[in-house]
């Protein structure tokens, strides 16, 4: 992971690029949250 | 409060304060105060921007509205993932391309001038009142839970954020911003754990979440599509996401947050810290309250939760009455107090059928409660006719006043004005900003020097400050000042957020026609306030789709007119 890369102010970014996995772990997680969360609920 | 919990209080706030102030001190550049350096590390964003958002009111009342409604509030923030992506991938790179300021720098590069003082405009009238509610929701309950004038607490929550704010700016934000969230969250996670462990010997951890989940505290995913339902899943999906989009993607006090990062990749990291941690802040906060919910189901609560506004109407002549309701609340209780320990027996035993018949008589109970206590707030509203009877924000604190060990006390208070000196820093900052770079420089004095407008920045953020302090002194006088603020934000957020959805999609649309068709989109939402009944929330997606197709159909007609 490019910490440290100030370069990249200023420079065109890629829009997903390496980034898809990122977005895709946190999309995940919200999912599993609604299922845990929604298992809770009918649990009762 | 004795001498140790003012030891704590005292010592945590001042150790920030000064923490904060010393550190900064040697901020000499207007990027140095407004950006902070661009010298933020990604967990430092997400902090900053988790701060900002939770203000003294979301740990006030958020138990408060878990222990009366359960834990579904946690639905309004499912969209907020999804936004976090979103402004990840479209809005992050473009500021950071452009090397904005502010969001609103954006839309002259896009647009041109007179659509850029617009919006910047709206958001200063917006965030400008909200500072002031910000200010005032803690102080009225801090003042009334500590026997102080509102007037006191204002004034020293207010004075306490000028001084490092003026002092170090955006650094000096995002600095206090960490200790304060570390206060906030250990007081919060020790105030539920010390809930739990004052239950009852036999009720173990597993029995207390399943008495809540009896009671229907655990309704965390309600997946029945109802428009007139203020929480469920579907409601927070989409309109949440709209929401969080223009908070996080258009509010200056929220782009200023990600804008110190060092990098694109620091930014978008941030905001994923934030859309991953979000949710699950909320849950232990919610999941804090339904353990308060439990803790008074073996402990008798009060009958009213502000205490001050109780003894002003036994002083007005309501006393035999109050008394005779808090004896049948007593009764009610004692009752209560035996049908849950049989439903903890039943729980034990799993005896499905025995869980149903206590359950049902724990909830008919409750409703009888609920009854007098509607009946108590009634005699309030009798005996003072302008006092404000809705008791949720005082529930939580009224808890840890009477209920844990002293030093704990100091800590929770700090917590609470912790969070509201938080929000309150990245508020005053953002107005800062946006006032000195969108308005000042821009359009009343251009070629200063940088000194000049560093000194200038510090003015405006006093005078921000003091504007919010004003707003928050006469808004005790004036309760429905803040149905009036959520009422002006819902009026001027969707207009924002369409200006900004137009400049990245529509890119045919010019400047003209977007500045045309915000003010046409503004008249429409202020006519649909004035004269429709058609929820606030809605606002947001009238005014945001207002501008995108009015903006399309003006391009047309511009286009059409102008020679070729």
């Amino acid at each position: 992971m490019d910490t440290e890369n100030s370069d990249n102010i200023g420079k065109r970014v890629p829009l997903f690029g390496t980034w898809r996995r990122w977005y895709a772990f946190l999309l995940g997680f919200l999912v599993v949250q609604i299922i845990l969360y929604y298992l809770l609920t009918n649990n009762y | 409060m004795n001498f140790l919990d003012w030891i704590v209080l005292l010592g945590t706030i001042s150790t920030i304060v000064l923490y904060g102030t010393w550190r900064t001190r040697k901020t000499y550049t207007i990027e140095g105060y407004l950006k902070g350096d661009n010298s933020m590390k990604w967990w430092m964003i997400g902090v900053s921007i988790m701060a900002t958002q939770a203000s003294a009111i979301t740990f006030l009342s958020t138990p408060g509205q878990a222990i009366e409604d359960g834990m579904r509030f946690l639905q309004f923030y499912f969209g907020l993932p999804l936004a976090m992506v979103i402004i990840s991938v479209t809005m992050v790179p473009i500021y950071y391309r452009l090397k904005v300021f502010t969001a609103y720098e954006y839309l002259e590069s896009r647009f041109d001038l007179k659509t850029r003082t617009l919006a910047a405009g709206l958001f200063l009238i917006l965030r400008g009142l909200s500072a002031g509610i910000t200010l005032f929701a803690p102080s009225l309950v801090l003042s009334t839970i500590l026997h102080w004038p509102n007037m006191v607490t204002t004034i020293l929550i207010g004075t306490l954020v000028i001084i490092y704010v003026t002092s170090g700016g955006t650094k000096a934000v995002s600095l206090t911003q960490r200790q304060q969230m570390a206060v906030i969250m250990s007081g919060m996670i020790l105030a539920g754990i010390l809930a739990y462990t004052m239950l009852p010997d036999e009720v173990s951890f597993g029995n207390a979440v399943d008495i809540a989940g009896n009671l229907g505290k655990l309704n965390l995913v309600n997946l029945e599509f109802n428009l007139s339902d203020r929480y469920n899943i579907w409601s927070g999906l989409i309109a949440g996401t709209f929401l969080f989009l223009s908070y996080f993607g258009t509010d200056q006090s929220q782009v200023a947050r990600y804008l110190g990062g060092t990098s694109v990749t620091e930014s978008r990291l941030g905001l994923m810290f934030n859309g991953m941690l979000k949710i699950p802040m909320q849950f232990i906060i919610l999941f804090i309250g339904v353990m308060v919910f439990v803790f008074y189901l073996f402990n008798q609560p009060p009958v009213f939760y502000n205490k001050v506004l109780l003894e002003r109407a036994y002083e007005a002549g309501q006393g035999p009455a109050l008394d005779s309701l808090d004896a049948a609340y007593q009764t009610v209780y004692d009752q209560k107090r035996a049908e849950v320990d049989n439903l903890v027996s039943s729980i034990k035993l799993e005896d499905e059928n025995a869980i149903t018949r206590h359950r049902t008589a724990v909830l008919a109970l409750e409703k009888q409660e609920r009854s007098i206590r509607d009946a108590v707030k009634d005699k309030i509203a009798t005996a003072l006719p302008d006092a404000k009877t809705q008791d949720r924000d005082y529930i939580f604190l009224n808890f840890v006043l009477n209920n844990l060990p002293h030093g704990i006390i100091g800590l929770l208070l700090a917590v609470m004005f912790s969070a509201a000196m938080a929000s309150m820093a990245g508020e005053l900052n953002a107005l800062a900003s946006t006032t000195s770079v969108d308005i000042y420089k821009r359009s009343i004095r251009p070629n200063a020097d940088p000194v000049h407008y560093l000194r200038v920045s510090r003015i405006i953020t006093v005078m921000w400050a003091l504007v919010a302090m004003v707003f928050a002194m006469l808004a005790s006088f004036a309760e429905n000042l803040i149905q009036f603020v959520n009422i002006v934000g819902s009026l001027f957020y969707g207009t924002i957020l369409g200006i900004f959805l137009t400049a990245f999609y529509l890119k045919r649309v010019g400047g003209t026609a977007v500045f045309w068709a915000a003010i046409i989109s503004e008249c429409i939402v202020i006519y649909c306030y004035r004269e429709t009944d058609i929820a606030y929330l809605l606002f947001n997606i009238i005014g945001c789709v207002g501008v995108m197709v009015i903006s399309s159909v003006i391009q047309l007609f511009l286009r059409r007119n102008s020679p070729a």
